[in-house]
């Protein structure tokens, strides 16, 4: 009797002992945002290219067969209008969103240019930037401010990286 | 080191760094947030290798997980440089990991099911991980929350050393 009361109270104690095991496993790891990522799975199958800033995600995202630059408020969880910055007759190769969202760097395809331009939210303005010596933009990244970009340019066969100071 | 500043436009400012790298190929730039540091991939003979940059005083800086598990793709800083994170190669699957350069704690951040990491976008405070993801020939965008397993990197808070 006093075996079988024991050994209830070990298997009780097992159970919990892996309950807390179970628990403390769970505790420190990375967490899905599934409200968002509803969201995003939701208005299209195909996003990519992300770029977070403090409150803000910038992404190519593929709307009925047509690629365009989009900007997430993860805070809102809404889509943010973007005036000007999409043509019908390009396509996006790589965005960048600085921490406070007001300014994109991208390089998007027209024709047979490879275009890189830079976005100010706050006047719904749009500057192409030009490389020198030329070369063929692919890929860039801004920093927090929005003020310093490095861009991945093709020149000579070879990737390089450039880095470019922004104007106020 | 890296490659230049170049011109750019009628209104930016450009200049020239000096080049220790200059006959290997580099690309997948990402600045910290504050600018003051940019990783990059450089292809080596042992596969394309993650390396931080220190552009104020215009020094690599040294890695320590991250010196090994080539092919390594799509950095991307915090806003000090605190936090390098980088898809990673572990046997036959591609990995996300984040080194601390602060402590040298390494977190690896598997993803659950058949999904492959593809890009990485770290929120400058580090409490956010974009993550494009390969998942039967589509790719998507999940947003995970890191704050239950690193602290933030804020602007207004300095690396020792720095």
């Amino acid at each position: 009797m006093k075996t079988s009361i024991i050994y209830k109270q070990l298997n009780t104690l097992s159970l919990l002992l892996l309950v807390l095991t179970l628990a403390s496993c769970a505790k420190g790891q990375m967490r899905s945002a599934y409200r968002l990522n509803n969201l995003i799975s939701r208005s299209s199958s195909s996003y990519r290219e992300p770029s977070v800033g403090t409150q803000w995600l910038a992404t190519l995202v593929n709307r009925n067969g047509k690629e365009k630059i989009e900007l997430i408020d993860l805070k809102n969880k809404r889509v943010v209008s973007l005036p000007g910055i999409n043509r019908s007759d390009s396509q996006p190769i790589s965005v960048s969103v600085s921490a406070n969202g007001q300014r994109l760097a991208f390089v998007r395809q027209r024709d047979d240019q490879t275009e890189l331009l830079l976005y100010r939210r706050n006047l719904g303005t749009l500057q192409t930037l030009r490389l020198s010596p030329r070369g063929v933009p692919r890929r860039v990244s801004l920093d927090g401010s929005g003020r310093l970009l490095a861009v991945q340019v093709s020149r000579d066969g070879r990737w390089d990286i450039d880095l470019i100071k922004l104007s106020s | 080191m890296i490659g230049c500043f170049a011109l750019a436009g009628c209104m930016s400012k450009v200049d020239r760094l000096p080049n220790s790298l200059l006959k290997l190929s580099k690309h997948d730039p990402a600045l910290s947030g504050n600018g003051n540091k940019l990783a990059l991939i450089v292809d080596k003979k042992n596969g394309s290798s993650v390396e931080l940059q220190d552009l104020l005083k215009g020094t690599s800086l040294p890695l320590r997980y991250l010196s090994r598990h080539q092919p390594h793709s799509s950095p991307s800083l915090s806003w000090n440089g605190r936090y390098i994170a980088v898809i990673t190669q572990r046997g036959n699957r591609r990995l996300a990991i984040i080194e601390d350069q602060l402590t040298g704690r390494v977190h690896k951040l598997p993803v659950p099911g058949e999904r492959v990491p593809v890009r990485l976008s770290l929120s400058p405070d580090a409490s956010q991980l974009a993550m494009q993801l390969s998942e039967n020939g589509k790719w998507r965008i999940e947003v995970f929350n890191l704050s239950e397993i690193i602290e933030p990197d804020q602007p207004n808070q300095r690396l020792s050393g720095n």
